[in-house]
């Protein structure tokens, strides 16, 4: 074989390899992929907006509910007498301005006749106001009872599947205090944290193949959002108001990670989605 | 055929850890066909050659095996 041509091959196989291996690095280094990608959805957390034991529990964990349905109740007893309370005091600012008002049109027929005051009169009038606006606070207050009453009881906000339930019957539960949280139905979608030098690549828009730890065939979605703040730890201070600046390498940094959001197409009935699922996301180019 | 990650009883791996080998094999075997046809010693800078080849086959392992 002449020289030429071994020195041709040689060289031909050389230049490919550079070709490729340039290839290789764009791909794994230049393209907007990312193995950190977790799957996420929209987390309710549900609290009674009164306090009290739980008289009644009607769900499970992992349950599935309807938006609507009846979660729990708390005891009603406190909030019963609140309200009754609240009803005998209306009934009784009520009966209190009826006699007022009665009082001040008497008085105002005895004016005609020269028999009162002007000041008496004005006096009675403004007891009339007086009673009028104590029966509109007791108005009030009962509505507040009965408002309470009817939160006793605790339906789902959204539909979704009921997630962490460590509430039993019996258990107090304090106003406002979560007790367990709802994952809501459909609401799954995937964030990837992409290297800050990957960002440039990624648009609003742009498919996406995601494809789960769990193996299966990769679901498709859409970049909706890509963050724009991460947490930058040099802006603490300490106890004396110092700025706390970490020390960094100068010759390796290594690139921080911004999350995009991606928005899943419908996903088919047999795909098992768990928000914190582990997921490799590409995007198209 | 697409390997996005090797998962070894719950640990993800990149797929670099089966194409290196695939590509390391693939190489010997060249070697190995190339010296039973007796051509290797005509071969120019064999191991620029060598080395060459194998980068080759890693590139278009990682295009086969990763659906691009």
């Amino acid at each position: 074989m002449a020289k030429s041509l071994r020195i041709t091959v040689t060289v031909l196989v050389v230049l490919a390899a550079i070709w490729a291996g340039r290839w290789v690095w764009n791909d794994y280094m230049h393209s907007p992929w990312t193995r950190d990608g977790r799957i996420r959805a929209d987390i309710v957390t549900v609290a009674p907006d009164v306090s009290g034991w739980v008289t009644t529990l009607n769900i499970a964990n992992d349950q599935p509910v309807k938006k609507g349905d009846l979660l729990f109740s708390v005891d009603q007893q406190r909030y019963q007498a609140a309200l009754n309370q609240s009803k005998a005091n209306t009934e009784n600012a009520l009966y209190s301005w009826q006699l007022a008002k009665h009082k001040y049109e008497r008085r105002t027929a005895l004016l005609s006749q020269k028999a009162i005051s002007d000041e008496d009169l004005e006096e009675s009038r403004i007891s009339t106001e007086i009673a009028k606006a104590n029966y509109d606070l007791a108005v009030a207050q009962q509505a507040a009872a009965q408002l309470n009453l009817d939160r006793t009881h605790v339906f789902a906000p959204v539909s979704g599947h009921i997630i962490n339930l460590n509430l039993r019957q019996g258990n107090y539960v304090g106003q406002g205090a979560s007790v367990f949280a709802i994952v809501q139905s459909g609401s799954f979608y995937v964030t990837g944290y992409f290297e800050e030098t990957k960002i440039p690549l990624v648009r609003l828009g742009q498919q996406a193949k995601v494809t789960l730890l769990s193996g299966g065939k990769p679901l498709s979605g859409r970049v909706v959002s890509v963050g724009k703040a991460i947490a930058n730890s040099n802006t603490q201070s300490d106890g004396q108001l110092l700025p706390q600046i970490q020390q960094t390498f100068n010759w390796v940094r290594l690139s921080q990670r911004i999350p995009v959001d991606i928005k899943l197409d419908p996903i088919r009935d047999d795909v098992q989605l768990s928000a914190g699922m582990t997921a490799t996301i590409h995007l198209t180019q | 055929m697409m390997l996005q990650t090797v998962v070894f009883s719950g640990l993800e791996f990149s797929p670099l850890v089966v194409y290196f080998p695939i590509a390391f094999a693939l190489s010997a075997l060249t070697r190995y066909v190339l010296h039973r046809l007796d051509w290797h010693d005509r071969i120019w800078k064999v191991a620029w050659f060598e080395v060459s080849l194998f980068v080759c086959y890693l590139a278009l392992t990682v295009f086969l095996l990763s659906g691009r």
